[in-house]
């Protein structure tokens, strides 16, 4: 013992050392959540605690409930308070975790010294060196400092305003990648409001889809997936069963348009002329509603030059399929079109197809009580580029917006920041917009900071931070306010946390007292938000300010690039997840790359084949990308996703594919291009072998016509002889499964969420295309082969279907894989040699193995659920429906000495799903959601490879498509 | 026919004692440049697979869905190699054989070490080698037992087994003849075969019981030839997939063990009655009489192949079927044709008496034999695998290096061990020789080579 120090002394140092361990973090503004040396009445360790927050991956501002164990948040499920996700979430929200924790992420502020070196500096020389940058440009003027970042909700609004008005400054950029202007001045045009119209798909009979993704990413990807299914539900309309008609318009076969009944092949641009060209039907059929205060005699000339027949020459597309259209649309209780991009006719013929039809107020909403548009307009974002550019801002300060990458090379984002005098940088993982910056700031995740969200009316979602911070940063909100605090300026708030509690205070009913007034903060973060019925707000028809295409535009004037937000990287944004680079994309099934989708006739015309890198050229960039023919594409059209081709973004994006951004001069989405062979190549890889079924029962559908009749009944199960070994007797629970294809969109939230909860390690490109792919549970992509009698794509997700009569149980030499007395599947990780005979012998192939000792570099392995075993190499890993999930149900009831209750218990799959199209039950009654959900179905039923006789416990309702040509 | 065959020289015995001990003096260089050569190759596997130990299974090539490929190939194919030992010399010994007794100790103790060599690919096929005895039942405080209705428990019995039984039966069958060497050696060496012989004197109680034990040994050997690779099919045919799930899998795969063993033999016995200047006592007469059961048991196999791919299409199973047109045609049905080249085609050859005795043409018609059956395997094993019931998961196969060096090491541990095992006990039975040299002078004489 050193002199000194008493061994009294030392116990009491001993004891503030462990005590002080037993904090999780040391950040002072978060102590409050579990304060561990005196613990919450209701946190226990070892017990998850739930924290309602929203998510912040995109504007859709689904609320979400994060699980939190021993101080770390292991996985977001969806929040059933919130209207926008209801309970679900997509693979995008999930994987918010990866950004979380992502390894790369900035773990100190960082001064660029001379010759571009970073260097570390503390807190405390930062927050002094911005604040004298700050003061120095307040003094040498108005407006010389500026915002630049993303729509984070109204609070953070407030504060970045107050922080650039605390210098004399007004520019607060709010930018989106993917700008929602065209949709906006539209509907300024026809309606005089610039509201975005809220969707009720569920509520029509028919949709169009103007090139619209609405499944995949935009605007509300969640909410708009549920209604859809809700639409495409068989139902009874006018004594017959029928589901929604739904067309897709547009160059590619995306994961929407698999899921319409019709996909309209039209070129890059011919949108607009077809949905005009709809509006022509309507309006020479009369198809048009009494009340929808159309101007008619105004409309039959500006539709004039759209007749279907000509149309139909011009673009390609069938006049027939028009008339189609039209008369599906103009004859349904209930239509809705939506359309996407940066062309206002096309956003003007689809309001007025909407409005036409009697459907605003019903399918096509304007809310009252919109809030201040999110982000600004393009050309304030413009003007303040020009600004930098001019050398008028001394200070800029970045946050939660990547413009360098995302801005499409024409406006020259690099080059402005680059003029700007001093630019702060404050995020999580430094990206492309960071190595422009002087200063990189650690900034909180989401996930750590006090935020809200108010994505539509009626719906304020509040984001509070769910865990101590995972390093030494700051919530952005609180650096801008404690540099703003040393100005003069009078702020109403000190830190984010009183700023969104103040705000919130005003959200309080009207004349709450003090009690009232506590009692609806904790309401609102026990529910994540604030919930109401908006009203519909009336708005005004006009057809004065309608845009028409120029009719003959879209006709195919050469080869056209086509962009689109990847559904997981968006628009780039996702490209640092790991999960998001690995699950397959639904359509294409590439993981880990771009590519460039070709149609195989163009494709011989160039004379590039498969896997062969072709260089791009539009008049603002080149890109290379790899090429993946595909017939699911326009002949006139090249498709390249966004979200790849980051350099700078973390290990995970770096130099993995090409930026599609670079190629786009403004908000078209779509423009000319030379396409050249480099003769050079660079596989694409997948997990996916071949992409037809060759007739086996692994994804089936059914026509309309033979729901009609009833379907085909299932084939009883193999009869008594062929038993050989007594039945299981599963004398309390039989766990199955019912998956409704038709429901099922391919969104993957279930297999992003199986890699949350069940640790399933990421293996990158290399070792994917070397079959070491670990995800439990995939979506099946099967081409028809018969297109006449078939979806237009098989989508439908494959996961272990827990037999009755399983292939791998009998095989294992050790008993690693067994029968449980609950009908699963088992699987004992600890038992297992790894023989590998139970994947030889699983026909639905849904084991995997690990080849490798997974790995998650730190803090990725935080993430990890300490329910599940890590798997370690050598082992064989499957599904086992979440049996962590049961089991804690299980005993939960046994301790509260009650039966277990029909849907407590929720796979991880379920839970995710936006559709619900997976149910999850005890089989042994009959009375359980599952077994119901398949009595009712009856004709839909089916099980996977059912011939096997492998008997699964999974039973699948069919998918249903509408034959060819019929109503 | 017989007339092809040249008149045999027919040895004393104790020019049979002096050519069988000369064959264990000490080596020259050329022996221990080959031994080393071997060990190093067997070196270099084992330091691939002490990676693969260390860094997992992906080292290999095998991925989703071909989950065995090469090792359990070579499994199948020593298997298969270990067959003709026991075939030789416990099934011809009971039914009195005569030409066997030049041939079998070579053909047992290749035996021992094909079996030897097979073992060692379950482990290293194993993703966890370290607990690979949990395969077997062993007393445990959890009583904690294999499933006796997985086929690899039958397979780790029928292997273990068989390795039992070879092995007595190769020592057992050495007594007299180290007991001869004994006498004429000095130093270490006696101690070594005094040890073996297990003090063997030659007394006519010893006889009496050591030939009622052969008989007896032979007796129980002789179902292990039958059983072994029926079980060893049964790993394949008890699965559902298309292209193992087949009832034909048992006599298929036991036929082709024969072949393929037998073929084994005759690429051993042919450089080597050259070599160690045995050709007085292993004649061409005993290699036709080999070359006989090749060209059968190739027609069997020709059969069982004509068999399976029948039943596939008068089963009308249409994914079956489609893993047979893949096998045939797809993507590695290069291999399949090779294979019938080789096992069906090539041996066609063999009804030539003048082939049957040509050496160099029959070790070459050996070794494409070897090449065939090994194919065979491969393409059952892996072929079948890359094509199941979900296309979706369709993918082939390529090998790394790691299980290519581990193969050739494998072929180098069998060789080396052969070579090292030749020097050092007697590699042709002198007792038996001795036995059957009256029948063989007589056979020459009257002109017949075979055996009723």
């Amino acid at each position: 013992m050193p002199e000194g120090l008493s061994r009294r002394s030392f116990i009491k140092l001993a004891a503030t050392a462990s005590a002080a361990a037993a904090i999780p973090g040391c950040e002072p503004a978060a102590r409050k959540l579990i304060p561990y040396v005196v613990p919450d009445e209701n946190v226990t360790p070892g017990m998850p605690t739930y924290y309602a927050t929203t998510c912040a991956e995109c504007s859709a501002g689904c609320g979400v409930i994060a699980t939190v164990r021993e101080g770390r948040v292991t996985t977001l499920a969806g929040n059933p308070a919130d209207p926008v996700g209801a309970g679900a979430i997509c693979a995008r929200g999930q994987a918010a975790l990866q950004g979380l924790y992502n390894p790369d992420r900035l773990t100190a502020p960082m001064l660029r010294g001379d010759g571009g070196k970073l260097a570390k500096i503390s807190w405390d020389e930062a927050t002094k060196l911005m604040n004298d940058h700050l003061a120095a440009a307040a003094k040498a003027g108005q407006n010389r400092v500026a915002f630049v970042g993303a729509p984070q909700g109204p609070t953070f609004e407030k504060i970045t305003r107050a922080f650039v008005a605390a210098y004399g400054s007004d520019r607060a950029i709010f930018y989106q990648a993917l700008e929602t202007e065209a949709a906006r001045s539209s509907a300024h045009n026809v309606f005089g409001t610039r509201d975005l119209p809220i969707y009720k798909i569920d509520q029509a009979e028919t949709l169009i889809s103007f090139g619209a993704d609405f499944l995949e990413t935009g605007p509300s990807p969640v909410e708009l997936a549920r209604q859809y299914a809700a639409f495409r539900a068989p139902k009874t309309r006018r004594g017959q069963l029928t589901i929604g008609r739904s067309f897709y318009v547009g160059p590619r076969m995306s994961m929407t348009a698999a899921k319409c009944d019709d996909w309209i092949s039209a070129a890059p641009g011919a949108e607009a002329q077809i949905a005009w060209s709809v509006l022509h039907v309507l309006v020479a059929q009369r198809w048009i509603a009494q009340n929808s205060g159309l101007d008619l005699g105004a409309l039959t000339t500006m539709v004039s030059a759209y007749e279907p027949g000509a149309v139909g020459q011009r673009t390609g597309v069938a006049a027939d399929m028009i008339n189609a259209m039209a008369t599906a649309f103009g004859k349904a209780d209930g239509a809705v079109a939506i359309a996407s991009g940066g062309d206002e006719s096309l956003h003007m013929a689809a309001y007025i197809l909407n409005a036409a039809t009697g459907n605003i107020g019903r399918t096509t909403l304007f809310l009252e009580g919109a809030g201040p548009e999110p982000a600004s307009t393009p050309s304030d974002v413009n003007t303040a580029l020009t600004a930098m550019r001019d050398g008028k801002i001394d200070v800029a300060v970045v946050h939660g917006a990547n413009p360098v990458f995302t801005m499409p090379s024409a406006m020259r984002a690099a080059e402005s920041l680059q003029r700007a005098g001093f630019v702060v940088w404050m995020g999580t993982v430094p990206d492309e917009t960071a190595n422009m910056a002087n200063l990189l700031l650690p900034a909180h995740h989401p996930l750590e900071a006090w935020r809200d969200t108010a994505p539509r009316p009626g719906v304020r979602g509040l984001g509070q931070p769910v865990m101590q911070p995972v390093i030494q940063s700051r919530a952005a909100a609180d650096i801008m306010l404690s540099a703003a605090a040393k100005t003069s300026a009078k702020l109403p708030w000190g830190t984010a946390a009183d700023a969104i509690k103040t705000e919130w205070a005003a959200l309080a009913p009207q004349g709450s007292d003090a009690a009232a007034q506590v009692e609806f903060w904790t309401r609102a973060r026990r529910e994540g938000g604030l919930y109401s019925q908006a009203k519909s707000a009336a708005v005004k028809l006009s057809t004065t300010g309608l845009k028409t295409p120029p009719p003959g535009d879209g006709t195919s004037s050469g080869l056209t690039f086509v962009t689109y937000p990847h559904i997981f990287l968006y628009d780039g944004s996702g490209a640092d997840k790991p999960w998001l680079q690995e699950i397959p994309d639904p359509v294409s099934q590439i993981v880990w790359d771009s590519w460039a989708e070709i149609h195989p006739t163009t494709a011989a015309k160039l004379g590039i084949a498969k896997d062969d890198l072709i260089e791009l050229r539009t008049e603002h960039g080149v890109i290379e990308a790899p090429a993946l023919l595909s017939a699911y594409v326009h002949p006139d059209a090249i498709l390249v996703p966004l979200g790849q081709g980051h350099r700078s973004y973390g290990r995970y994006a770096n130099d993995v594919g090409a930026n599609p951004w670079q190629l786009l001069g403004g908000a078209s989405m779509h423009l000319a291009v030379t396409a050249k062979a480099t003769g050079r190549s660079r596989k694409l890889v997948s997990p996916l072998g071949k992409s037809e079924m060759m007739g086996r029962s692994i994804v089936e559908a059914m026509s309309l016509g033979e729901l009609r009749h009833g379907g085909e009944p299932e084939e009883p199960a193999a009869p008594g002889p062929y038993e050989m070994y007594p039945a299981f007797p599963y004398p309390n629970h039989k766990w199955g499964m019912t998956i409704d294809v038709n429901a099922c969109t391919g969104c993957s939230a279930c297999v992003a969420a199986c890699y949350a909860e069940n640790n399933l390690p990421f293996v990158g490109k290399n070792r994917v295309d070397d079959g070491s792919i670990m995800s439990w549970i995939r979506i099946e992509r099967y081409y028809p082969e018969d297109k006449e009698h078939a979806p237009n794509l098989y989508l439908a997700p494959m996961l272990c279907q827990q037999c009755n009569h399983a292939p791998c149980e009998p095989v294992c030499p050790v008993f690693a894989s067994y029968h449980t007395e609950e009908g699963l599947n088992g699987q004992v990780y600890n038992r297992c040699v790894g023989t590998r005979y139970c994947e030889n012998n699983c026909p639905y192939k849904v084991r995997r193995f690990n080849w490798f000792l997974p790995e998650w570099p730190a803090p990725l392995e935080l993430q990890l659920n300490p329910e599940v075993t890590v798997r370690g190499a050598g082992v064989m890993e499957k599904c086992t429906f979440c049996i962590q999930r049961i089991q804690h149900a299980e005993i939960d009831a046994r301790n509260a000495d009650r039966a277990l209750k029909d849907g407590e218990i929720v796979t991880a799959c379920q839970g995710a799903c936006p559709t619900r199209a997976i149910t999850f039950g005890d089989m042994n009654d009959p009375q359980s959601a599952v077994m119901q959900r398949r009595d009712q179905n009856k004709p839909r039923n089916y099980r996977a490879l059912a011939e096997l006789n492998t008997q699964p416990a999974i039973v699948y309702l069919r998918d249903l498509y509408r034959e060819k040509g019929k109503a | 026919m017989a007339a092809a065959v040249p008149e045999p020289t027919t040895p004393t015995f104790r020019e049979i004692d002096r050519s069988v001990i000369r064959v264990m003096d000490f080596p020259g260089t050329a022996y221990w440049i080959w031994i080393a050569f071997c060990f190093s190759l067997v070196g270099i596997g084992a330091a691939l697979w002490t990676r693969q130990i260390y860094e997992g299974l992906g080292v290999t090539g095998l991925r989703q869905p071909v989950m065995w490929a090469i090792y359990i190939t070579n499994f199948v194919f020593w298997v298969g190699i270990a067959h003709s030992g026991t075939l030789i010399s416990a099934i011809l010994f009971l039914f009195r054989t005569r030409w066997r007794t030049a041939v079998y100790r070579a053909a047992e103790t290749m035996t021992l070490f094909a079996v030897a060599t097979a073992g060692l690919f379950p482990m290293i096929h194993l993703g966890r080698v370290w607990f690979l005895y949990w395969l077997l039942p062993y007393p445990n405080e959890r009583f904690l037992q294999p499933n006796f209705r997985s086929p690899l428990v039958w397979d780790a019995f029928a292997v273990s087994t068989y390795l039992t039984i070879s092995a007595l039966f190769l020592f057992m069958g050495l007594i007299p003849d180290v007991a001869n060497a004994r006498e004429q050696s000095t130093g270490w060496r006696k101690t070594f075969y005094s040890i073996l012989s297990l003090g063997w004197q030659g007394t006519d109680r010893q006889w009496h019981h050591f030939s009622m034990a052969y008989l007896l040994m032979a007796g129980l050997a002789t179902p292990l030839v039958i059983s072994v690779h029926s079980v060893v099919s049964w790993d394949f045919a008890m699965a559902q997939l298309p292209g193992w799930h087949s009832t034909i899998f048992a006599p298929y795969f036991v036929a082709g063990a024969i072949f393929s063993g037998v073929a084994m033999v005759m690429t051993l016995l042919i450089p080597m009655r050259k070599w160690l200047k045995i050709e007085d006592l292993i004649t061409p007469w005993h290699i036709d009489n080999l070359a006989k059961i090749v060209l059968l048991t190739s027609l069997v196999v020709s059969y069982s192949y004509a068999t399976e791919s029948f039943m596939v299409w008068y089963s009308g199973d249409k994914i079956e079927q489609m893993t047979f047109h893949m096998r045939y045609f797809g993507q590695w049905g290069w291999i399949f044709w090779v294979m019938i080249l080789c096992n069906c085609v090539i041996p066609l050859l063999l009804f030539s008496p003048r082939i049957r005795v040509n050496m160099t043409i029959l070790w070459i018609i050996s070794i494409f034999v070897n090449i065939g059956m090994w194919f065979e395997r491969f393409d059952i094993v892996a072929g079948s695998l890359a094509t199941s019931f979900n296309p979706s998961q369709w993918h082939f196969y390529t090998p790394s290096i790691t299980e290519i060096m581990i193969t050739v090491g494998s072929f180098a541990w069998f060789l080396g061990l052969f070579s090292l095992f030749a020097k050092f006990v007697p590699i042709v039975s002198m007792t038996e020789l001795k036995e059957g040299i009256e029948f063989l002078r007589q056979a020459v004489k009257k002109g017949s080579s075979t055996e009723a």
